[in-house]
């Protein structure tokens, strides 16, 4: 290889080892770890005859209730996905067309105030707003719209809803950066030539925008399903999802080997998601590359 | 002469301006309308983001034990109550000792490391990148579940250093992507000029790379404190019982309660994220680091 193309590894490149380092010792090793506890009878350190099994995957194949979990996870990230981006799109859309400087800012902070108040927090929020002597109810009781409190949380639509508030900026976010980089001279021109605004939209912008709906919609479901707060506060411990039924392994069971089968679904359904994102991102920015 | 002819043209020219008009107007109204449409969507949407935050607060200064809307006074008792009770103290106190700690280590680890990213010319780059980032996208759950087991296996208990490690490995994307955005941005050329002028690699380290890197290494560091702070998930299979941070604390205390104390608690961790958002405002202008 001719040297201009590569430059030399010079002595900066040292100043990677400490996070590699961290990163061998603390992700990988431990995951690696997890993935052979997957397929052994017991934990070595304390049993000393262990073997090899696959038991804890044929326990998940072969019980209907964990496809279920598995399925009711991946039922609810669908949705959350779904709510996220048809409520983050037209969020998104203001923010990257907005004029006004400080409208922008505004935006944004909107946007970043509720990803900075924490996840137990939301949660929270979320109990007082739909529990059955919440505000909501409260509301409409007061109204006399309804007689009884309806039931809006400790039921998966209470988890959606609560999903969403918590990973709609991340779309919005991820949207916004897209929408931006679309040349809005190119929405003129199609209104110019006759379209409607909403001709335009859907004829030119939304097409363009396909690559963020995308990276934004993988985001927000690699997420969604591995939450494990909101689930479990809004579900009133009732539904069951798959991060918490390993937490549920770990601290009720201790059934180590099952947790780390349940938790190497978890990952290989997360993996293929990270892939795929980035594959997404890199056809965001080859596009990028195009203009 | 001049009347005559002028006649017709100017017809002509008035029911040209009528039917443009006409015209104009038949697709303003729903153009209008449009826009009001989309406004209006947009507000509601702000309100769902905002509004369970209002709550938060004015169910934190709501006298009565219970949710009651409209509020019926203000009240600082579940503050009082809050910063009475020791469980909550020593948890704020703990979670403010791990964030601190967390952020000094996933600031120098990963500065250093999207230096050597951006200037070392490691091979294969790209995919380092994409694992100092992986972090962000698995599940934290996993993280904590597979370090949990590690500990377990290797019989050390549930140490300090940890749970300060299992939150810098979390952490660390955020001090790389906002580093690493800094760097690719500015002029590579300011560093080759100080060469040319006779700076020695580690003299133009320190005089050019280090001071233009700073704010986005300051933007990270205030990212990794919140993110640690508010941290759940690792921290729900790491922490040792009876030293547990803020937000499993709150977690306990919500599953059988849910009094305005811990609304008391949420808005001092509002007002905690607060301080920092306005601190990286000032410090960095909060276009330049959110970019996803």
């Amino acid at each position: 290889m001719p040297a201009s193309s590569a430059p030399r590894v010079n002595s900066l490149a040292l100043l990677i080892l400490p996070s590699a380092l961290l990163f061998a010792l603390f992700f990988f090793l431990p995951i690696g770890l997890m993935a052979v506890m997957s397929v052994l009878t017991g934990n070595p350190v304390v049993m000393p005859n262990v073997g090899f099994t696959t038991r804890h995957y044929a326990r998940m194949g072969n019980d209907s209730y964990y496809l279920e979990v598995i399925w009711t996870t991946i039922r609810i990230g669908l949705w959350t996905t779904l709510a996220a981006l048809v409520i983050g799109y037209p969020l998104a859309h203001w923010m990257a067309r907005i004029r006004s400087r400080t409208g922008h800012a505004l935006l944004l902070m909107a946007v970043l105030a509720p990803m900075l108040t924490g996840i137990v927090v939301r949660t929270f929020a979320w109990m007082t707003l739909l529990s059955d002597k919440g505000v909501i109810n409260q509301i409409l009781t007061s109204f006399g719209l309804i007689t009884r409190p309806l039931q809006l949380m400790y039921n998966e639509t209470g988890i959606i809803i609560g999903l969403v508030h918590i990973y709609v900026p991340f779309m919005v976010l991820t949207l916004t950066g897209v929408i931006g980089r679309i040349d809005e001279r190119l929405e003129q021109a199609a209104e110019n030539l006759g379209a409607s605004p909403w001709r335009a939209f859907i004829e030119v912008t939304l097409p363009l925008s396909l690559p963020g709906i995308l990276a934004g919609s993988l985001l927000v479901f690699a997420l969604a399903i591995s939450a494990y707060v909101t689930p479990i506060l809004l579900g009133g411990f009732q539904i069951m999802t798959l991060p918490i039924l390993i937490y549920q392994q770990i601290s009720a069971n201790f059934n180590v080997g099952f947790a780390a089968a349940l938790g190497m679904v978890l990952l290989t359904i997360s993996l293929s998601l990270v892939i795929a994102y980035n594959h997404v991102l890199g056809l965001v920015s080859g596009q990028r590359g195009l203009q | 002469m001049t009347s005559l002819a002028s006649r017709p043209q100017s017809r002509l020219t008035v029911s040209a301006a009528q039917t443009t008009t006409a015209a104009v107007r038949g697709r303003a109204v729903p153009r209008r309308w449009g826009r009001r449409l989309y406004l209006a969507a947009n507000i509601a949407i702000l309100i769902f983001l905002l509004a369970p935050i209002a709550i938060v607060i004015v169910f934190a200064l709501n006298p009565t034990p219970f949710i009651q809307f409209p509020p019926v006074g203000v009240s600082l008792r579940w503050f009082e109550k809050f910063f009475a009770s020791r469980d909550f103290i020593h948890a704020l106190g703990f979670s403010l000792e791990v964030a601190a700690m967390t952020t000094v280590a996933a600031t120098v680890l990963g500065a250093s490391a999207a230096l050597a990213i951006a200037r070392g010319n490691l091979p294969g780059s790209r995919l380092i990148v994409a694992t100092m980032l992986s972090p962000l996208m698995l599940p934290a759950i996993l993280t904590g579940l597979a370090l949990f087991q590690s500990y377990v296996l290797l019989d050390v208990g549930r140490p300090l250093w940890g749970l300060v490690a299992g939150h810098t490995l979390v952490t660390i994307p955020y001090v790389v992507r906002t580093t690493l955005a800094v760097l690719h941005n500015f002029d590579v050329r300011l560093e080759e000029a100080a060469q040319n002028l006779g700076a020695s690699p580690i003299r133009t380290f320190f005089e050019v790379t280090l001071p233009l890197v700073k704010p986005g290494v300051m933007a990270g560091a205030i990212f990794a404190f919140i993110v640690s702070f508010d941290q759940f998930p690792v921290s729900l299979f790491l922490v040792a019982p009876g030293s547990e941070t803020l937000p499993i604390t709150l977690f306990n205390y919500l599953k059988f309660d849910l009094d305005g104390t811990i609304g008391a608690a949420s808005v001092v961790s509002i007002l905690l994220a607060f301080i920092v958002v306005i601190a990286l405002d000032r410090i960095v202008g909060l276009r330049s680091y959110v970019k996803l």
